[in-house]
């Protein structure tokens, strides 16, 4: 769908400044841009089960749904969903009488999952941001393992190119993130 | 700025793009035991075997990559790429070796169960169907690594040069004994396009290192 497209393109703040107006597509677009986020913190920062990542994915989208307005620099709203993810899922594992878990998650942990995630996810982004045929020429080696020769073939490309083609996409992505000047902290908020 | 850690260093780039999309890191077994472990038990157990030391030799080519890339970077415009590839192509084999031994262990426990009982013989195929995958996704993975091994021993850093050519000679070691074992582990199915892609790795591998080491002469 146009809509869609045109709404998967919208920067972080763009995207909040169209859920502020109502938009169904854009919070369809805030939920898939940011779901694995949420659910990335929710697993490899506290540890959670996949049925209690669900519940929490569905109390953090409530949340962000209730509280946008509360959001004071749209451009923050990637920090301030993951300090939301940290709440919920400390209230899930304080409400579930089990403390075992907390004794785990150290501060270290979750500020180094945390920063993990915010580079994976800014590299996401930065991939999606590259076009093509550089999105797709990383994307295949990088993350689906694929072999230089199935992917010549599959792009119709001559095979002995494609190490240098992946090393000139990787030189565009290092500049595309060079380029970039995201948010920092999780001070968006104001609670 | 956020990814700062992440320019420092291209190679990085590789694996925070893999993250990106899983968000899982994978248990390696063999990434956990010292090198002496390793080599007692490929000596003393049935894992790991054949395949799994194909990919760990194609991991240390790998690794030899990684070290002329490094070096070479401010004579080479393509070698943080390179590297970065490097590390992707190396990063991959732990996980081929420890899945390698599983399908040969698989395969080994199926072999010794009665045939023709009900679904036996499906489970045994299947059972080799995968013992020939993942050898020849270790040849697939080998063969890259010779072509940047072979690029590496063109373009890097002279001084380094012999480590380039040990990389691609190395490489081309472990795609010989990976498309070996496809070819035996489907020794019954004639035709399989596996036998053929297998080849096809083994000659390009053959090829890298021939180059590499002609250009050492």
């Amino acid at each position: 769908m146009a809509t869609e497209r045109a709404t998967s393109r919208l920067s972080d703040s763009d995207l909040v400044h169209r859920c502020r107006d109502g938009s169904p597509e854009a919070w369809n677009e805030l939920v898939e841009r940011f779901s694995r986020y949420v659910y990335a913190i929710c697993g490899r920062g506290f540890g959670l089960a996949a049925e209690d990542a669900e519940d929490a994915f569905q109390e953090v989208f409530t949340r962000v749904y209730s509280r946008l307005d509360t959001l004071r620099d749209d451009a923050a709203i990637r920090p301030w969903i993951a300090q939301l993810t940290r709440r919920v899922c400390l209230d899930r594992i304080a409400a579930s009488g089990n403390e075992q878990p907390l004794d785990d998650i150290t501060d270290e942990r979750l500020e180094r999952t945390t920063e993990e995630l915010d580079d994976a996810f800014t590299i996401r982004e930065a991939l999606a941001d590259l076009g093509e045929p550089c999105h797709e020429l990383l994307d295949r080696f990088f993350a689906r393992d694929e072999s230089y020769r199935t992917i010549s073939e599959q792009l119709d490309l001559p095979s002995g190119t494609i190490a240098s083609r992946i090393s000139r996409c990787l030189g565009k992505l290092r500049s595309e993130l060079e380029g970039r000047n995201p948010a920092e902290g999780a001070s968006g908020g104001k609670r | 700025m956020v990814g700062q850690a992440a320019l420092e260093e291209a190679p990085q780039l590789g694996t925070s793009i893999q993250t990106s999309y899983t968000c899982v890191a994978v248990a390696d077994d063999y990434l956990e035991l010292k090198l002496s472990e390793f080599l007692e038990r490929s000596a003393s157990e049935p894992t790991p075997g054949a395949g799994s030391a194909a990919a760990v030799a194609i991991a240390l080519a790998a690794s030899l990559v990684v070290k002329v890339a490094r070096v070479s970077r401010d004579s080479w415009n393509d070698a943080a790429g390179v590297a970065a590839q490097a590390i992707e192509l190396g990063s991959r084999c732990p996980t081929l070796a420890r899945d390698d031994a599983d399908a040969w262990q698989d395969a080994l426990a199926s072999l010794a169960s009665p045939h023709g009982v009900d679904g036996a013989d499906t489970e045994l195929r299947r059972v080799l169907d995968r013992a020939a995958d993942l050898p020849l996704a270790i040849a697939e993975t080998g063969a890259d690594v010779a072509g940047l091994a072979l690029l590496t021993a063109e373009r890097g850093a002279p001084s380094l040069r012999g480590e380039a050519v040990a990389a691609a000679v190395l490489a081309h070691a472990g795609v010989r004994i990976a498309a070996h074992l496809v070819v035996i582990n489907l020794v019954t199915q004639a035709g399989d396009e596996r036998s053929a892609r297998a080849g096809r790795a083994e000659q390009a591998a053959g090829s890298a290192a021939a180059g590499a080491l002609e250009g050492e002469r």
